[in-house]
């Protein structure tokens, strides 16, 4: 394929229904996730949000601003701490503790961010990466009521449970076995939703594009009349009150916070989310959240016989898996996998910019392949490759390995493209119609349209099987 | 082509094009260095001046043909091109300015093998006696003349076939420049060392060349005998505010 | 208030014998650091492994203790080379990030294939210094000497002497051989020390190789005083390391011992004695670790460059 499936003008009426697909789709698996997943899977959707949140705190800071910020566990830790004493001790509600957990967190950013920023170099790695390690013994702290606080070594539990209000009980999830955690899974979501548009509202702002030309050019920058210093700490402090509010939501969540959930090695993970994810994306910070959690996860289940030695997931090996990610990605994949993904979505479309004009800067009938068109035989290829890897990771999914159950599984999401092959299929019957193709694509696109329409079918109707067998 | 002008030729560049990234800065140099002769390349701010002699000792992504006597060393790594006979004192002088002026020659001798380093040492502090003085000092401490001879020094402890100089008079004051020219002058007379000097300074530059190159956007517009581009209108206009 | 001065010799002795070892690990950061403006937060993992080879050779294997360290420091100084020449070097120094992720991917590699093939179980190694041997006139057999009325132990004693004795022997290949030479010529001025026909790969791979060799033998002589090797051994002294480097200057080879130094006694006699002895406040010895974190700040506060570093000057 040298040209895309797909070539539409931005803001076209095309482009437009590319992107409500998407949106579609997103909204598909945020909804199913809750009605789909058992009660403890869904804890495990909750944590892997809760990190992305995080990550998508550190990428403010070494995505988006290029410096280094290794430490944000301990902002979480704050924001964690915070909650749960106010919560428990304090008897406020959870809503009533965001501002006080995104002041706190400022604030701190501003002690620890200050010092390190004013000087170029790594000395913010080296601050943070000692403050990743010294948070979880200040927790201990007899003194000054801390440990009262935070309850020392045996942490703190909050006794509240969130669980949904009566007006909302009529909702599909929120009730019934896994209501708790699929009503805070919906909690986080909006929480997510509300910073991710508060976030990408901030980089475009006039400080938010000081933030980012530091990044790309700090001396010219500096000659623009950028406070590099004020700029770079009011970055940090802001990522610093996101890492609280993850905190915050962590706590929510859990109901449970502890010094040892807020170690070194949780500053690591979230770096490992965002490598994962990809560097200086919104969406890698997403991404990265519910790799980290995936991966560790499905590191657990590895057990490789070797011999007399069993090569063991699920003890400290974990570590070096992620370890090892970290280093193949930093080689490999810099841009993390939504640079992948995006390798993939190019194959599948091109969105041309326009001219100030309005028109398109090159007319969307140049990339017209004409009488040579292959993207009818891709369409059909697309359509058949989707029930053939669904019905290949079916009979896989039962062979009782899992490096093989992990791709058969991945192999099933090919069955998602079913509606690509639709769409493409149907433009190319119409530039046949118009005498821009040959004959002969005719039975590809056909095909490709009828497989298509049965795959999205499948899709949905599966979907719904899944909504209504639960309920 | 590259007509063969000298009898005997000490560098030779054929069609040498240099690049940044996306941004091409020469664009297909041809030029030759007489053998123990001085040349020098004259040209305004960002002609590609320092990256031609960075090119020569392949310090950047390069393409086309660098002939060194008579061995191809387009392809040959930068070190490896020292070792080859080739001193390159880079702009900015590049001296190492937290080791001793001593340490700064001895790391000049680097490459070579023979046991006449500490001679060569007293040789240079003869010539540069100010260097002497200073032996223990750090080189970091030095005054900027005092950097610019010990960093010519430096390059000449590794016995070089080819001298490159990026811009020797850079932010050094006039009375010094001229002391300076003077002893590359006498350099070359005493030691037949082939020279080729990048230079802002064309009044300099020219008076002790014998042969010179005028370099425009990465490629070469005009060449000729010192004599010949001093008397040259577009020369005198353009670097020799006549 | 007690001020307890008969028992501050005691805590000044530990400051000095810890600080010498964060000074160390400190000049194993430095050593990288001052050639490649990179913080190897893998030095505490790498100086762990080193410590877990002695561990396998003298007390698996029976090798006598004095050549296992060699062959330890030996082959951590190998694998540094490794290191460099295949994570490192395709890498642009300028660009911090890539290298920084490659450091942090070994620090969780070498930690978790050192947990499991050794468990995180604390494992007695022999005390270099245990006590003094029979050749010292009265003293011998003892694992102390009274001074100022406090024991100073002969472990402390010994540590000295083993870092001013490896000290000595790096100023000596710093400074009188070829291959220091290039290496501080490299530390100094990359493009230059090219210039002048120096390998500046190899090179690199020689600072590492120096590198981990030290942080090996600070492993080595800490380990007594945690009570023997463990796989996490490293990581709270990694900090104090990193905030002695700091304050002694991140490209400063002495200033960063005189740094570990001056964290250790810190440490021992502001946070301990001071706090646990003079006030009787506990929880200052928690506060042991958050010192550390405290003179980063107030270093990068005052003194960005360190007590003894240079200030760089950014050229644009």
């Amino acid at each position: 394929m040298s040209t895309p499936l797909v070539v539409v003008a931005k803001d076209s009426a095309e482009h437009k229904k590319w992107k409500y697909a998407q949106w579609l789709y997103l909204a598909g698996f945020l909804l199913l996730t809750p009605l789909v997943l058992e009660p403890f899977e869904i804890g495990k959707m909750n944590r892997a949000l809760v990190l992305s949140v995080a990550i998508l705190a550190v990428n403010l800071v070494v995505g988006f601003n290029g410096m280094l910020a290794l430490g944000h566990s301990a902002f979480m830790g704050i924001g964690a701490f915070v909650t749960a004493s106010m919560v428990q001790d304090e008897n406020w509600d959870y809503w009533q503790v965001i501002p006080i957990v995104l002041i706190v967190g400022f604030i701190m950013g501003v002690i620890i961010g200050l010092p390190a920023l004013r000087v170029k170099g790594l000395y913010l790695a080296l601050v943070t990466i000692a403050q990743a390690a010294v948070f979880p013994t200040l927790v201990n702290i007899d003194e000054l009521g801390i440990a009262a606080r935070t309850g020392g070594p045996n942490g703190k539990g909050v006794s509240e449970e969130v669980i949904a209000p009566d007006f909302l009980q009529w909702l599909p999830g929120v009730t019934g076995a896994r209501g708790g955690s699929a009503y805070r899974y919906w909690i986080i979501v909006v929480m997510i939703g509300i910073t991710l548009m508060l976030v990408t509202n901030y980089l475009r702002s006039r400080p938010g594009r000081a933030v980012l030309a530091i990044r790309d050019n700090e001396a010219g920058a500096a000659v623009y009349g950028v406070n590099l210093p004020v700029v770079k700490t009011m970055n940090f402090a802001i990522s610093a009150s996101i890492g609280s509010l993850a905190g915050l939501m962590w706590c929510l969540d859990k109901g449970f916070v502890a010094g040892q959930d807020f170690t070194f090695l949780l500053a690591i993970d979230l770096i490992i989310g965002l490598v994962l994810g990809g560097v200086g994306t919104i969406q890698g910070s997403i991404v990265g959240g519910l790799f980290v959690v995936w991966v560790n996860d499905l590191t657990k289940r590895i057990s490789i016989p070797l011999g007399l030695y069993t090569l063991n997931g699920d003890g400290p090996l974990a570590k070096a898996i992620f370890g090892l990610i970290l280093i193949l990605f930093t080689f490999f994949a810099p841009g993390g996998i939504v640079s992948l993904a995006r390798m993939v979505q190019a194959k599948l479309i091109r969105v041309v910019p326009l001219a100030p004009s309005g028109e398109p800067i090159q007319p969307i009938e140049s990339f017209d392949p004409g009488m040579e068109s292959t993207r009818a035989d891709a369409a059909m290829k697309l359509s058949i490759a989707g029930p053939v890897c669904l019905a290949i990771g079916w009979l896989a999914m039962n062979i009782n390995s899992l490096i093989v159950g992990v791709f058969a599984f991945g192999f099933r999401m090919i069955i998602l493209f079913a509606p690509v092959a639709v769409l493409v299929a149907t433009n190319e019957l119409k530039a046949h119609a118009e005498g821009k193709r040959p004959d002969s694509i005719k039975g590809p696109a056909n095909t490709a349209r009828l497989l298509g329409l049965l795959g999205t079918a499948f899709v949905i109707v599966y979907a719904a099987q899944r909504f209504i067998l639960n309920y | 082509m590259v007509d063969d002008v000298f009898d005997e030729v000490g560098l030779k560049v054929e069609d040498l094009h240099a690049s940044y990234g996306a941004v091409e800065v020469l664009r297909g140099l041809n030029f030759e260095v007489a053998a123990k002769g001085v040349s020098v390349i004259l040209g305004a701010n960002g002609a590609g001046k320092t990256t031609t002699l960075r090119a020569i000792c392949n310090m950047c992504s390069t393409s086309g043909k660098v002939t060194l006597g008579e061995e191809d060393i387009t392809r040959t790594g930068t070190a490896e091109i020292v070792r080859r006979g080739v001193a390159h004192v880079p702009q900015g002088r590049g001296t190492f300015p937290e080791l001793s002026t001593m340490d700064n020659l001895m790391i000049g001798a680097y490459t070579r093998k023979d046991g006449e380093v500490r001679d060569d040492v007293e040789r240079w502090f003869e010539i540069f006696p100010r260097l002497a003085e200073r032996q223990d000092q750090l080189a970091g401490s030095l005054s900027g003349g005092e950097q610019q001879m010990l960093a010519v020094a430096r390059a000449l402890m590794c016995r070089p076939r080819l001298l490159l100089l990026d811009e020797p008079s850079l932010g050094l004051a006039p009375l010094i420049i001229e002391d300076l020219f003077e002893r590359f002058g006498t350099l070359n007379k005493e030691t037949g060392l082939t020279m080729l000097i990048v230079e802002q300074n064309a009044n300099l530059a020219l008076e002790m060349a014998d042969y010179g190159y005028v370099i425009e956007s990465g490629e070469i517009t005009l060449s000729g005998s010192a004599d010949q581009l001093r008397n040259d209108p577009a020369v005198q206009e353009a670097y020799l505010g006549a | 208030m007690n001020w307890n001065f008969d028992v501050l010799p005691d805590f000044i002795f530990n400051g000095l014998s810890l600080g010498a070892i964060y000074g160390a690990v400190a000049l194993s950061l430095v050593l990288i650091f001052k050639a490649t403006t990179l913080i190897n937060f893998a030095t505490g993992e790498l100086a762990m492994l080193g410590a877990f080879l002695v561990y396998v050779l003298h007390m698996e294997q029976g090798i006598w203790l004095w050549l296992s360290m060699a062959i330890a420091m030996g082959l951590s100084a190998g694998l540094g080379v490794l290191i460099e020449r295949t994570l490192t070097r395709p890498f642009d120094p300028e660009d911090h990030l890539p290298v920084v992720l490659i450091t942090l991917g070994l620090f969780l590699i070498i930690n978790a294939v050192a947990g499991d093939i050794w468990n995180y179980q604390v494992r007695i190694l022999t005390n270099p210094f245990g006590k003094f041997p029979d050749w010292v006139p009265s003293l011998g057999g003892d694992r102390y000497v009274e001074v100022l009325g406090s024991r100073l132990k002969y472990q402390s004693i010994g540590i000295w002497l083993t870092l001013a004795l490896a000290l000595f022997a790096l100023s000596l290949i710093l400074n009188k051989t070829k291959a220091g030479l290039a290496f501080r010529a490299v530390s100094s001025n990359v493009e230059s020390a090219r210039l002048v026909g120096v390998h500046t790969g190899r090179t690199l791979g020689f600072g590492w190789a120096i590198a981990s060799a030290f942080g090996t033998l600070g492993a080595v002589l800490v380990a007594p005083q945690l009570g023997g090797v463990n796989p996490n051994m490293m990581a709270t002294i990694l900090i104090y390391a990193l905030a002695g480097a700091a304050l002694g200057g991140l490209d400063s080879q002495g200033g960063a011992v005189l740094g570990g130094i001056l964290v250790g006694l810190i440490q021992a006699v502001l946070v301990t004695w001071g706090g646990v002895v003079v006030f009787g406040q506990l929880y200052m010895s928690i506060l042991q670790l958050a010192a550390a974190f405290l003179i980063i700040l107030i270093v990068l506060l005052f003194r960005p460059a360190g007590l003894f570093g240079t200030r760089r000057v950014e050229r644009v």
